[in-house]
């Protein structure tokens, strides 16, 4: 039973990987082993544009959720006790929202910005705020959640031992959550390269990403250059979720304390 | 609340400038956490300087609120806090030369021991040979030089005491104040680590202020116990002072103390109480308390009951706990019970039910008020 789950689950991811490798062009027949196709890909202008595009949205987009998120993290943790503490986690709701009502919000919402202000036109711009709003709520309760698993008396050990507020932030509590921001920041990068129905929304003609790109070749058919483009994407959002987890292990090691 | 008797309490208002050898002085310190929930009621304290100072009572009775206000990591309502001759009830807690072990101990994960003890001396911001120096001399004073390189995941409960002690000490604070540090320790470790903890006290003659709410080891430890309940404190005086003359029956009870009877009549002759008559002269009190330790247990018709004289008490033994070194009976007489404890020194134990009889030291006889 778990391994036909497991084959159900790897089964077509492993297909795009072999046949990305084909020497032929055909999805039928798998010939010989080559990277001619990788070739291809690397040849072609609008696919490294759109490339250069998702990378500078993930990055840019991940770096800003991850400052975002921790500051939101802490002050989660820091008013959890007030009256109205519960409001921030108001901030969920773009988690638990479907994607493609999260996209057209945004798409509406941008659109009458653009046309009130004359500078929000949808693009790379748009998209990179598009993405922080749903990236940060993770990154946000990546560091809740290793603050409220901290002891309280640490807080108060640092005024104890001389630190003011800025000290206490520089030497404790930045160090003690650095797993969870690290964590957050890959998550975060996951989470953007995923992406296709809110950047598909928020972006603009000058602005298409690899899963956009994906999305309107495959209306051509599913050629073997798309099977490298997706092994590509294979490869790096593994590596980032393999990064995330391997941060978290650090985690739970240091709050066995 | 009785009025302390004890010299170490002066709350004579008008004088108004701490005595040299006071390291603390708490007047009217008053706080609460909404109007439910009052820490602390109107303290009064003079903690004299180099003592190892204990502060005693029951979860909730303010132990606790009052060490964090001392520690400035909360700030009290009302009242004045003076450390030496420094009014410091406004002084935020990194500006107080005062260190707390903390009864989580609240060691920082991210660094290693020697990280922990330094970190103080690093927010002070000392240069990094003098951090090291001093963190090896203490280190080596609490015996934990071998451990400077360690995470704090690997260490022991005993080991991680020590460095939450040293990350304290290394700062040579002006009064140092731990928060039932040994709590969490089992019983062999804890009594070394009370030993322990005395002598280092007694080596640096540091201020210490020690919580607890356990009186074994307040009587062990301190030269002086303040026994707090509902925000008040009860009594303050020497060990001696607190079980062998308690000033209330809060105290009494709370120092250990099962034998404490209301006095129903008093005249020229003695006493009438719940279990019957005691001769003697007494003072004029309200409750009268027979330590067990004054009182010996006989078989009701043995010679030493015929020449006793007035005080013998006629009772049966209704429970007995046998404790090794010595037995302790409950002896029902008149219409209450008494604790008595009698050393083993082999000559058997008197069987439930059996018919005895209580000789008692008046002098011994303790009365009180409240």
């Amino acid at each position: 039973m778990w391994y036909a789950l497991l084959v159900l689950l790897y089964a077509p991811l492993a297909v795009v990987v072999v046949y990305s490798f084909n020497s032929v062009n055909s999805s039928a027949d798998f010939v010989g082993v080559s990277l001619r196709w990788y070739r291809a890909l690397f040849a072609d202008d609008t696919i490294l544009a759109a490339a250069w595009n998702s990378a500078v949205l993930a990055l840019v987009s991940s770096m800003l959720a991850t400052a975002i998120g921790t500051a939101l993290g802490y002050g989660m943790y820091a008013h959890r006790a007030r009256r109205l503490g519960w409001l921030i986690w108001l901030i969920y709701l773009p988690i638990i929202m479907p994607d493609i009502v999260y996209g057209i919000a945004q798409l509406s919402f941008f659109s009458r910005l653009a046309a009130a202000t004359q500078i929000f036109d949808l693009g790379l711009g748009t998209m990179i705020i598009a993405h922080v709003s749903f990236q940060a709520p993770f990154v946000a309760l990546l560091v809740y959640s290793r603050l409220v698993g901290l002891d309280p008396r640490l807080f108060d050990a640092c005024s104890d031992l001389y630190a003011n507020a800025w000290q206490r932030a520089r030497f404790f509590i930045l160090p003690t959550l650095q797993p969870a921001i690290v964590a957050g920041f890959f998550l975060a990068l996951t989470l953007s390269i995923d992406d296709f129905v809110i950047s598909y929304f928020t972006s603009g003609p000058e602005s298409v990403t690899l899963p956009i790109f994906i999305w309107s070749a495959i209306k051509r058919g599913i050629s073997p250059e798309i099977n490298a483009i997706a092994t590509l994407m294979i490869g790096t959002v593994l590596a980032a979720a393999a990064i995330t987890l391997a941060f978290q292990y650090v985690r739970h090691r240091q709050s066995g304390e | 609340m009785t009025q302390p008797s004890s010299p170490t309490v002066s709350p004579d208002t008008a004088d108004n400038t701490p005595r040299a050898d006071t390291a603390i002085r708490l007047r009217g310190l008053y706080q609460a956490f909404g109007a439910d929930a009052v820490a602390l009621a109107g303290v009064d304290l003079d903690i004299p300087a180099g003592s190892f100072f204990t502060l005693l009572g029951p979860s909730g009775c303010g132990k606790t609120s009052l060490l964090r206000v001392i520690a400035g990591l909360d700030t009290p309502d009302a009242g004045t806090l003076h450390i030496g001759a420094r009014d410091v009830t406004r002084v935020a807690a990194h500006k107080r030369n005062v260190n707390t072990v903390f009864q989580s101990y609240a060691l920082f994960g991210h660094l290693d021991v020697a990280g922990n003890i330094g970190f103080g001396l690093r927010m002070h911001g000392h240069d990094r040979a003098t951090i090291n120096d001093r963190v090896q001399k203490t280190a080596a004073f609490i015996q934990i030089d071998n451990l400077l390189g360690r995470r704090i995941d690997q260490l022991s409960g005993g080991q991680r005491q020590r460095v939450a002690l040293a990350r304290a000490l290394v700062n040579e604070p002006d009064v140092l104040l731990l928060d039932e540090p040994l709590s969490a320790l089992d019983a062999g470790l804890r009594s070394r680590l009370q030993l322990e903890l005395l002598r280092i006290q007694r080596r640096l003659g540091m201020t210490f202020v020690f919580v607890t709410h356990d009186q074994d080891e307040a009587m062990v430890m301190s030269d002086y116990v303040a026994v707090l309940n509902e925000g008040r404190i009860e009594q303050v005086g020497t060990p001696a002072t607190l079980y062998e003359r308690p000033a209330n029956p809060f105290v009494a009870r709370f120092m250990g103390h099962a034998n404490l009877f209301a006095i129903r009549a008093r005249d020229a002759t003695g006493l009438t109480t719940d279990f019957g008559r005691l001769a003697g002269e007494f003072a004029r009190a309200d409750h009268v308390l027979i330590r067990p330790e004054i009182m010996t247990i006989h078989a009701a018709d043995a010679p030493e009951v015929a020449s006793a004289g007035d005080n013998v008490i006629h009772g049966r033994v209704r429970e007995r706990l046998y404790r090794g070194s010595r037995m302790e009976y409950t002896v029902a007489a008149g219409e209450t019970e008494l604790v008595v404890v009698d050393d083993n020194r082999g000559q058997g134990m008197f069987e439930i039910g059996a018919g005895v009889a209580l000789v008692m030291e008046t002098t011994g006889v303790v009365t009180l008020d409240g």
